[in-house]
């Protein structure tokens, strides 16, 4: 980028008679231009909120909270309760979670110390083109691939191995909170891992010197100053991760086996709350069954909204504190 | 950090321990680490793996050329028909969505105050985080029930919304990214603040703001959901039209996904690799585009 | 100089009214389809999976016969209920007749029996190959969890000579609202009072045990992948799947599987149509011996006034005359006389 345009002839920024007409017209115009821009992203956001939430105002009047208590899906008498469906997401995306977490970590910590510096671009762009797969194509995946290994192999081990543990115990099936709970896991652990990277990058290197210096090992040096500095980021990278578990609808839809049910064994079918409306709004009974499905809809807005601040703070608490330190 | 002046951090106690038994702690943390790395690896292999595999033996020009039948019981045709309407629905979608997150992200960078800035950064935020599947129903809600059918049009609106914190966020970055030196030289030359942006800072950001729009087109190729009561119910010939329903290649290996006709599975997988094939080429692209651009604004500064 | 402020109001107008701009000009787009006369619009439906591959086939030949283009959307009986009702489809088309109640929401909408098929009752148990026989109430027992077992003495009762293995029975039923689910209830009501009384007859019922599947393509996948599993499935389905089918016991005694020949026998069954068209023909009389017990028209609904309708009335003429030809090799028997007659009577009630 050239600066020293004033040492050339006189620059194509200036020319024009009319430049004060055109520059305070250009001003305004740009201003207003892009204010309306700015408008309608907003008010996309809040036409979307207003508009679900007016969808399932007859639900949410009919069954109030206690919607989120009872289990029911009853279309014909027209009873609801998202109960089975809290239970299927909640279990599905904290397993995910469970799951994701150390192994996202891991990543990051190996992208940011442990990696041979020429590898890391490289290995951390595989990790990142996991997240751009499609999800459709990852439960496609899923139902052919990964259901039948599951089914065959996976799941008869875990169950004469750990099948005393209730999550494990009872029969197997090719469709389940397990292969939904893998599955997330794969879709989870890219964004989790190259945010928690962008955390670990903020750590102010002489921390991490001094601790080497005073004879810690690698290791020790970031169980100490790493991961103790980075823990709001980590926290909030997984909080993020957690919202998109809990918003598939796609892939788990194809993988857990569209059965609500309240059970502990993790290898039978189960439903979420994404994966019912995904299922069911088509063609469902504008009077009764939409409400209802609309209802889950606000259920999962309200909780991305949560997700989405509280991680927000936590990962503005640390790139204030790399701010302040840097 | 004085950690001479703390006799109990964990540093000096950790001195004091078996030296062997630290380094084996050291070595078990890298080997996991190097799993991790590799087990991440390993599973994109093997997605990706299990789609060239399956996908390729069922890629012919017959199939791309044929048109989707998801009524029919025999696993007939291809998917030409889809592939024209997703080029188009993500077409549209790009036409409306990056135009509206350049300027979103010009208004919060170079004109709002910081207040309104986060907000509007704070609503960007909130719309990446909805679920697409909440996308679809409002749209459904707001335009196939009051149009009456489904349409291409609301397909497109649909993916648009999905694609417009992505552009809004990334175009925010780059512009942020611009040195101050650059905007400042425009000004002190004596340019308007419209010239500026228009004829300095944005052709700066240019390349970055391209990356961050084909990162949005790359995540509205492959997605289902929003389309998912908006574009479903569509015609078995090849259509342009965006007035009614277009068939979309995801929402097709969707549902042949569900059905338990093996043919139909292998469709699904030649779907899926062409894809996964285009999605994975624009996302390179867009990588080798970001890299490029950090490094001459990094020379820039 | 203009304040800021003033600014930000007409910009917010601004965005309002282009907003409200772009739904009046969407919203006009889609009226301008609909020319009355001419043949040549293309027409939108949605509803049930059964008649599926038929409509796949008549979609293809109507189009190169006519230029006409047919869309149609498989999400169930329900479904094509509900967007009938709405008007947001052209036409419906449904497995099950309107109940008393749907017909009052859709006081226009005319009931035409287009196709003539039936819901089988399959299975995927590992050992045991085609052909189980099953009785009515063993049926209903089975779907309302009292069986759970497949060596159950019930069914091995009706089974001499076939080892049945003590898998654990898992029925599937639909998880949308669909025509299959109302024929095998009407059936099951018919032939089970425990059943009629805790479940009942609907598109949509709650089913008491089970694993759900979303369209006659979902619990062909289920069942294809569940070893003990029970199902109920369109006959094309059953028969392009190659899934081992129940021989259901009719009301004259013999176990039957759904054939041209038996399905054609239960609607020979019936012979006086009422003036809404809407005929059951689950559980025949005994005097209807080769009848199966599961066989069922399925309807087109179409709108008595459409500005459609010289092209509805068209397209419904083709399908319940040279279309029937698509019929047998997807197990669609051909329509009885008394069925065309008053098929051709009602269409001539759709009016623009």
């Amino acid at each position: 980028m050239t600066t020293d345009a004033a040492t050339a002839q006189p620059s194509p920024l200036l020319a024009g008679k009319n430049r004060g007409f055109i520059d305070r017209f250009g001003d305004r115009a740009l201003y207003i231009i892009t204010l309306l821009a700015a408008l309608l992203s907003v008010a996309v956001v809040l036409g979307l909120a207003y508009k679900i939430v007016d969808e399932a105002a007859p639900a949410m009047s009919k069954f109030g909270l206690g919607f989120l208590t009872t289990s029911n899906f009853d279309p014909v008498h027209g009873e609801f309760g998202a109960a089975q469906f809290i239970y299927g997401t909640a279990v599905s995306s904290f397993g995910a979670l469970l799951l994701a977490t150390p192994i996202s970590v891991a990543i990051a910590l190996f992208l940011t110390e442990l990696a041979p510096r020429s590898s890391r671009t490289a290995i951390g762009t595989l990790v990142e083109l996991l997240a751009g797969i499609p999800s459709v194509i990852l439960g496609l995946w899923g139902i052919i691939v990964l259901g039948p290994v599951l089914n065959d192999t996976i799941e008869p081990a875990l169950h004469s191995v750990l099948g005393w543990i209730p999550l494990f115990g009872g029969t197997y099936s090719l469709v389940g909170l397990f292969p939904a709970i893998l599955i997330l896991t794969i879709m989870t652990v890219p964004i989790v891992s190259s945010l928690t990277r962008e955390i670990f990058a903020t750590v102010p290197p002489t921390d991490k010197e001094g601790a080497l210096a005073l004879g810690a090992t690698r290791w020790e040096m970031i169980k100490t100053v790493v991961l103790p500095y980075s823990r709001p980021g980590i926290i909030g990278a997984v909080i993020l991760g957690l919202g998109r578990a809990v918003g598939e609808a796609i892939a788990v839809t194809q993988v857990i086996g569209n059965t609500a049910g309240i059970h502990s064994n993790i290898f039978l079918p189960a439903d979420t709350l994404a994966s019912k409306i995904a299922n069911t709004y088509q063609g469902a009974d504008p009077s009764t069954t939409i409400p209802a499905l609309a209802y889950f809809a606000v259920i999962l807005f309200v909780l991305s909204l949560i997700f989405n601040s509280v991680a927000r703070l936590l990962v503005r608490r640390v790139q204030s504190r790399a701010g302040r330190a840097g | 950090m004085e950690s001479s002046q703390r006799p109990d951090h964990p540093l000096l106690a950790a001195r004091t321990g078996n030296l062997r038994r630290r380094r084996a702690a050291n070595r078990t943390m890298e080997t996991s680490a190097w799993i991790a790395a590799v087990l991440a690896v390993a599973v994109l292999v093997l997605v990706i793996g299990s789609v060239a595999v399956k996908g390729l033996s069922s890629i012919s020009l017959n199939f791309l050329t044929q048109n989707a039948d998801p009524n029919s019981i025999e696993a007939t045709g291809g998917i030409a028909n889809a592939l024209v309407g997703t080029g188009i629905m993500v077409g549209l979608a790009t036409l409306m969505a990056v135009p509206v997150g350049i300027l979103t992200a010009i208004y919060t960078n170079e004109f709002a105050g910081s207040r309104s800035a986060s907000t509007i950064r704070y609503f960007l935020d909130v719309l990446n985080g909805v679920p697409t599947i909440v996308t679809g129903i409002f749209i459904f809600g707001l335009i196939v029930t009051a149009q009456g059918h489904q349409s291409g049009w609301a397909g497109a609106i649909a993916l648009a919304i999905v694609m417009l914190p992505l552009v809004a966020r990334s175009c925010q970055e780059v512009l942020a990214l611009v040195p101050g030196s650059v905007k400042e030289a425009g000004l002190a030359l004596g340019a308007s603040r419209w010239r500026t942006t228009v004829s300095v800072v944005v052709p700066t950001a240019l390349s970055g703001m391209i990356t961050g729009a084909l990162l949005a087109v790359a995540r509205a190729l492959g997605e289902t959901a929003p389309l998912l009561f908006v574009s479903s119910i569509f015609a078995t010939n090849l259509s342009t039209d965006p007035s009614q329903a277009l068939p979309s290649v995801p929402l097709v290996i969707f549902q042949f996904s569900e059905s338990p006709t093996p043919a139909k599975h292998d469709q699904a997988w030649a779907a899926a690799l062409v894809l996964i094939v285009v999605v994975l080429l624009i996302s390179i692209v867009a990588r080798v585009l970001s890299a490029r651009m950090r490094r001459r604004l990094g020379a820039a500064r | 100089m203009i304040s800021r402020k003033s600014i930000l109001a007409v910009a917010c107008c601004g965005v309002l009214a282009l907003g409200v701009a772009a739904c009046g000009s969407s919203s006009s787009s889609s009226t301008s389809g609909g020319s009355s006369g001419t043949a040549n619009t293309p027409l939108t439906g949605a509803g049930s999976t059964l008649i599926a591959p038929l409509m796949s086939k008549w979609q293809s030949d109507y189009s190169s016969r006519t230029g006409n283009t047919v869309t149609y959307g498989a999400i169930g009986s329900g479904g094509g209920i509900e967007q009938i009702t709405a008007g947001t489809v052209d036409f419906g088309a449904s497995d099950a007749p309107l109940t008393p109640d749907q017909q009052k929401a859709a006081a226009d909408v005319l009931m035409i029996p287009w196709a003539l098929s039936s819901t089988d009752p399959v299975y995927n148990i590992n050992g045991v190959s085609d052909g189980l026989r099953l009785d009515g109430p063993t049926l209903a027992n089975i779907f309302l969890g009292n069986i759970t077992a497949w060596n159950d003495p019930a069914i091995a009762k009706l089974n001499p000579g076939v080892t049945l293995p003590s898998t654990k029975i898992t029925p599937v039923y639909r998880s949308d609202g669909s025509g299959d689910t109302y024929i095998l209830t009407d059936y099951l009501s018919k032939v089970s009072s425990e059943w009629k009384s805790k479940v009942g007859v609907g598109t949509e019922v709650k089913f008491p045990t089970g694993v759900g599947g979303k369209g006659n393509d979902g619990v062909s996948a289920v069942l294809s992948k569940t070893d003990g599993a029970i199902a109920y499935v369109g006959a094309a389905y059953a028969a392009s799947n190659g899934f081992n089918q129940v021989a259901v016991e009719n009301a004259a005694g013999k176990f039957l599987q759904p054939t041209l020949g038996t399905i054609s026998a239960a609607a020979a069954a019936v012979k006086t149509i009422p003036s809404n068209n809407a005929v059951s023909l689950t559980d025949p009389p005994k005097s209807a011996t080769n009848a199966y017990p599961l066989a069922s028209y399925t309807y087109v609904l179409a709108p008595s006034t459409s500005d459609k309708a010289d092209s509805l009335k068209e397209f419904i003429t083709y399908a319940i005359g040279p279309g029937q030809s698509f019929g047998p090799s997807l197990l669609f028997a051909k329509l009885p006389s008394q069925i065309t007659s008053a098929d051709k009577a009602t269409i001539a009630k759709i009016g623009g």
